[in-house]
């Protein structure tokens, strides 16, 4: 579990906070997505997620941020790390090996993983991630999407509870994000994995994530189930998140007063919504 | 794209030897060209790197980064046959200018030296993977990891950095910048203002990586933390002697 109680940072040197006084609990097994506009605090909340923040970008810091109950003011990234995993936005530069194995390995060296174990963890992070044939490979010769993969790989190898991602799919063709939101699924549905995702591709989020959370200038200004969120479409907005499109549709019906069914999240729910109407698509 | 030290998989024999080995082997091969005087067992090193390019199946690359090494050798060569004083003079040049056969002798074994030296160490790099050498290094001679990772680090970042200015030179050339010139100066002109934006994103790369690294336990790594074993083979001791036998040529001769 993770909780944040009234956290803050400013960097130093920044005029405005990056997060200010957010509030929060991301309770095992949840699948939160993260979304808000540029420059809302989102990756910096990761790096407060990781330790980074405070330990490696220095600053003012305040409030109170519990990882698995460690204070992650008092703890070192290494050990939150033990327990957390984090995917950042720059995934060339988050690689340090050559070859897609070494990159897997090197977590686990690390961390001490037995020997015995280690071929497995590596066998099973591939499968999982859906690139075991890439395992010799050199990291320079593969697609933005396989190196996406290879560093969600690396961290799931670790088995950590916690996976944070910051925009997995920022450079990632529709196809290839889906994937990448399939293999988050099967991780938090088979393996129990809490998975907190920061994306601007609102349908995606929309589909997969059990909650959403929206920042706005360093503030949590929403936060609970999706479609509980989705009803203040009109505050999303403001703060600058896009809604999906069926949504936006939904209540433009419902302000016309021919729709006062639920808000529907997806393509199929959209149809099905049209079929209610009366509309066909 | 592959650079031009990027690790070329194989099983050749150079592939197949223990990383030390290699290494070691790379800086006998140097050395051997620095503690002779003999032009031909100089040539015969560079010969036989060749030949090892070629048993590894990355000649064409060794044919490549000698063709490199050359236009370097090529401008060393003239600075330096003038600055040969002594000897008898074999060309008489205005301005006070000469060429002697001393001059001409040392300028030459300076060129030789040069290839013979910096080949081993790019054929070494094709044919090792870049995390095998910090880690045998730690294994082996008990370096601490953290200054194994930081060699490890520099040698993956060479031909990471060289695609980083070529994507910079990309996105100038798309903006009109003509980098193709045939005037030396002009080109050196035109690549010095890029350098910053190369700084800055090496930077943030490095930045990047060394996160990457903490949040995946880097500071918990020990000597005895590795998974793979590094073990000595026939085929390393046989290398070895070799190698000996080139630098006890060159010392005798």
């Amino acid at each position: 579990m993770i909780e944040l109680k009234n956290l803050g940072f400013r960097y130093s040197g920044a005029e405005r906070h990056a997060l200010d006084g957010i509030s929060l609990t991301i309770e095992d097994g949840a699948f939160l997505g993260l979304i808000g506009s540029s420059g809302a605090g989102k990756s910096t909340l990761c790096y407060a997620l990781s330790g980074i923040v405070p330990h490696h970008y220095r600053g003012d810091f305040y409030g109170e941020l519990l990882v698995e109950g460690m204070d992650s003011a008092e703890h070192r990234p290494e050990e939150i790390a033990r327990v957390l995993g984090c995917v950042f936005q720059d995934i060339d530069g988050q690689m340090v090996a050559s070859v897609v194995e070494d990159e897997i390995l090197f977590g686990l060296e690390n961390f001490g993983v037995p020997r015995e174990e280690i071929e497995g963890r590596v066998a099973e992070a591939l499968a999982a991630a859906g690139i075991s044939e890439l395992r010799c490979r050199a990291i320079s010769d593969l697609s933005g999407g396989q190196k996406q993969k290879v560093a969600i790989a690396a961290i799931t190898a670790l088995r950590p509870k916690i996976i944070v991602l910051d925009e997995p799919t920022g450079e990632l063709d529709p196809r290839s994000s889906r994937r990448v939101f399939e293999t988050l699924k099967e991780l938090n549905e088979q393996y129990g994995v809490t998975i907190v995702v920061v994306e601007q591709k609102i349908m995606l989020l929309c589909e997969f994530a059990k909650r959403l959370a929206v920042m706005e200038e360093g503030k949590l200004i929403l936060e609970g189930e999706v479609r509980e969120v989705l009803q203040s479409a009109g505050r999303m907005e403001a703060a600058g998140v896009n809604i999906p499109r069926v949504t936006t549709l939904a209540r433009a019906l419902r302000e016309e007063g021919l729709y006062g069914g639920r808000l529907p999240l997806n393509l199929e729910e959209g149809e099905k919504m049209m079929r209610e109407v009366g509309l066909s698509c | 794209m592959k650079g031009i030290l990027d690790y070329v998989p194989g099983s050749s024999f150079l592939h197949r030897l223990n990383p030390l080995v290699k290494l070691l082997l790379a800086f006998v091969l140097c050395a051997s060209c620095f503690v002779t005087g003999n032009h031909f067992i100089v040539l015969g090193v560079i010969a036989l790197n060749l030949a090892l390019a070629f048993s590894a199946g990355i000649f064409g690359r060794a044919l490549k980064m000698l063709s490199s090494l050359l236009k370097l050798s090529a401008l060393l060569f003239l600075v330096q046959i003038f600055f040969v004083r002594e000897g008898q003079i074999l060309l008489q040049l205005p301005l006070g200018l000469y060429i002697t056969d001393l001059g001409l002798s040392f300028s030459l074994l300076f060129v030789l030296r040069l290839l013979a030296a910096a080949l081993p160490l790019g054929l070494m790099l094709s044919v090792t993977q870049t995390s095998d050498i910090p880690n045998v290094l730690v294994r082996k001679l008990g370096l601490p990891y953290q200054y194994a990772f930081v060699l490890g680090t520099a040698i993956r970042f060479i031909p990471l950095f060289a695609q980083e200015m070529a994507g910079i030179m990309e996105a100038q050339t798309a903006r009109g910048v003509e980098f193709d010139t045939k005037n030396f100066f002009k080109k050196v002109a035109l690549l010095l203002p890029l350098c910053a934006p190369l700084l800055v994103s090496s930077v943030r790369r490095i930045e990047g990586g060394a996160i990457s690294a903490e949040l995946r336990g880097f500071y918990l790594r020990g000597r005895k933390s590795g998974y793979k074993d590094y073990p000595f083979a026939l085929r390393d001791f046989g290398a070895l002697l070799g190698g000996a036998c080139v630098l006890a040529l060159a010392v005798l001769f």
